[in-house]
């Protein structure tokens, strides 16, 4: 699993918000550059990333595996024609292009996931998106994360339970209900012990934003963004 | 100063809390106590505004609770039951600067304040690490941290010992004693009074919404067995030995 | 202290509770993609509950905050909280994966579930409504989710787009389609729980 891993590479002292323009930025060259070329220089680009991220390729390929399935079926359905039936390889290659675009996007993101906070990601967040939907996507976040490891140790506890007393022997139907049950009605009690909490800590709409700010390390970031944007729209014209 | 006033509350229609005047002082270390559904949670809940009164009114610091809830939650900082349920960061120093980042504060000062009250609960230094890899009595700690960031007058907790082992509680009532030396007024809400009753200055003990009993904590320890409180015998000497 | 207390904006309590609630079941739909079930229909398939999550999402919060709660599920796997299937995390699993329709159909998802369960944007008793009505709007609620993932599939992988949905639906819905019924079965026996009421 890809998460944030504490360090002092370059990529982690970089301005969250430049790495999300990078990001961006490099998914839509992808976009633009569906070539063997194209892919071929996106691909030393991406391992430059992951260098400057101490990013472990093998990690990212093992996160990759949930996805692997559709990548790798759907060149070999496209070769199929039904009118008339036969198979055209030629058909494959755009779609196998795709499924190793993805490939090179993920890595670039892993390199996001593990070189910045969360911390990090909510003040991006509230110095980007204004007012009260950015504090209400930043503190959300914020709580997504808190809670994640909560929530999923609470419903581990409720099957192991179940099962303790055989609970796996019932119907699919009555099983999933249960540990759903469970977890939901716990949330909302959690939701609502919260809720008063940050009443009480004067939870507002205008809060001192996380310190954030651009330095000179973020310039060749920024201009590598740009460049790869500006590519895309090139190619776009 | 806390001042609360023929304070009713009811929740609908079921009375909670009965006409209860009362007043905290400042640096006063006050134990709230009574069985359990006596009302002790919807007292202490009206001094920051929380819950609003049905009839009545609460003062902090001279203004309405609810006129100005900002002041009366500085003032009165609360830590709650279960407090993993009240973080909203997952790491230590994210989750204390909530408060003081709400109150709109320059981050010099809200620096400040995290460094301040991560120091006042033995944890200064930790602020980077995971609230989910903490103990129970760590989490508490933290929480108690968190609304100690706000620099209230009146440190607020809502049975904070429940759920924790007896070397945790130990060290929190340690915290807490420092705080209360150093003139932050303590109000502890609790069934469980060992090593309290002896470090409080007064005794409030509900029963059924009414305050059955307003004393110092050497005439409260002869009356609170009636009104149903256990009170641990010679807590004193008890928790003294305990910490050779 | 020296605070203006006249500056600070209050979040109200309603306001709070429901921010609290969108942003834990975002975190409820993140562990549910963890809950794995064998399938009966294809052993090579598991059932995860995360598309349940959504169904619950737009039944128990609503289609306003419903459908916020799944932005800030998107959002925080955006930004690296493993909650996307498989514990997976980052950006790329919203602009650039082939699956990125499924993810993008949630908030829309859970907003029609919750317009459907409760008849319009204000909340009624989730345990009042027919059972007819929470399965329709969850039959609506599959259609988007995988009409969107689909045609995402579709527009990601395949060039022309458009010549190409039967395969994108071959490759990325037919498996997972049949288990949905499971799915809408348990969130019935869900709403209808007598602990979901109490709550």
């Amino acid at each position: 699993m890809i998460g944030y891993v504490p360090g002092s590479t370059v990529a982690h002292r970089l301005d969250p918000r430049a790495k999300i323009a990078v990001q961006v930025a490099f998914a839509a060259a992808a976009f633009a550059y569906t070539t063997p070329r194209g892919l071929a220089v996106l691909s030393v680009l991406a391992l430059a990333v992951a260098r400057l991220a101490s990013l472990s390729l093998a990690g990212v390929v093992r996160s990759f595996r949930v996805i692997l399935p559709f990548l790798v079926a759907a060149p070999l359905v496209a070769t199929i024609e039904l009118s008339p039936p036969a198979i055209d390889p030629g058909a494959a290659v755009y779609p196998a292009l795709s499924s190793y675009r993805v490939l090179l996007v993920v890595v670039v993101s892993a390199a996001y996931v593990r070189t910045t906070t969360v911390r990090e990601s909510r003040a991006a967040i509230q110095r980007t998106v204004p007012g009260r939907p950015g504090v209400f996507l930043g503190v959300g976040v914020s709580l997504v994360f808190r809670f994640l490891p909560v929530l999923r140790r609470e419903i581990t506890a409720v099957r192991e339970a179940s099962a303790a007393r055989l609970g796996t022997e019932r119907p699919l139907v009555d099983r999933i209900e249960r540990v759903a049950v469970a977890g939901a009605t716990r949330t909302l009690g959690r939701a609502d012990r919260l809720s008063t909490a940050l009443s009480a800590r004067c939870f507002a709409w205008n809060p001192t934003l996380p310190r954030l700010t651009l330095t000179r390390i973020d310039a060749p970031a920024l201009a590598l963004a740009g460049a790869l944007l500006a590519a895309a729209l090139f190619r776009a014209v | 100063m806390i001042a609360v006033s023929d304070l009713t509350h009811a929740f609908d229609g079921a009375v909670a809390l009965d006409s209860v005047s009362l007043s905290v002082d400042d640096g006063e270390f006050l134990l709230v106590t009574g069985p359990n559904g006596s009302g002790k949670t919807t007292l202490v809940r009206h001094f920051n505004g929380l819950l609003s009164p049905t009839e009545g009114e609460v003062r902090v610091n001279g203004v309405p609770a609810e006129a100005d809830l900002v002041a009366a939650r500085t003032a009165v900082g609360m830590v709650f039951q279960r407090p993993a349920d009240s973080f909203v960061a997952a790491t230590i120093a994210a989750d204390v600067a909530f408060g003081p980042e709400n109150l709109g504060l320059s981050h010099d000062e809200i620096d400040r304040r995290v460094a301040t009250a991560l120091d006042a609960v033995n944890l200064a230094g930790r602020g980077d690490e995971r609230i989910d890899a903490l103990s129970g009595g760590e989490k508490a700690r933290v929480a108690v941290a968190g609304a100690l960031a706000m620099a209230p007058d009146h440190l607020v907790l809502d049975e904070p010992f429940s759920g924790l082992d007896e070397p945790a509680r130990r060290s929190l009532l340690s915290h807490l004693a420092s705080l209360s030396a150093d003139g932050t007024g303590i109000v502890v809400v609790t069934h469980d009074l060992r090593g309290l009753i002896d470090r409080c200055d007064r005794v409030i003990a509900l029963a059924d919404g009414s305050i059955a009993l307003d004393a110092p904590p050497e005439a409260a320890r002869a009356e609170l067995p009636a009104l149903d409180v256990h009170v641990p015998a010679s807590e004193r000497l008890e928790g003294e030995s305990d910490t050779r | 202290m020296a605070t203006n207390t006249e500056s600070v904006d209050l979040v109200g309590d309603e306001a709070a509770t429901n921010l609290a609630r969108a942003a834990l079941f975002a975190a409820l739909v993140g562990a549910f993609a963890y809950v794995s079930f064998p399938n009966p229909l294809s052993a090579g398939v598991p059932i995860t509950l995360q598309v349940l999550g959504v169904f619950l999402a737009g039944i128990m919060l609503g289609p306003v905050w419903g459908s916020l709660s799944m932005v800030l599920y998107l959002a925080a796997g955006a930004v690296g909280a493993p909650v996307f299937s498989g514990g997976t995390a980052g950006i790329s699993y919203l602009i650039a994966s082939p699956t990125l329709g499924f993810l993008w159909s949630y908030p829309f998802a859970a907003g029609v579930i919750g317009l459907v369960a409760h008849r319009g944007t204000s909340l009624s008793e989730v345990d009042a409504v027919p059972t007819p009505v929470l399965v329709g709007a969850m039959v609506a609620g599959t259609a988007i989710i995988y009409g969107f993932g689909t045609v995402g599939f579709a527009v990601i992988q395949y060039d022309p787009w458009y010549a190409s949905l039967w395969q994108a639906f071959l490759v990325s819905s037919l498996a997972f389609v049949p288990v949905e019924a499971v799915k809408i079965a348990a969130a019935v026996g869900i709403v209808k729980n007598d602990a979901i009421a109490a709550a």
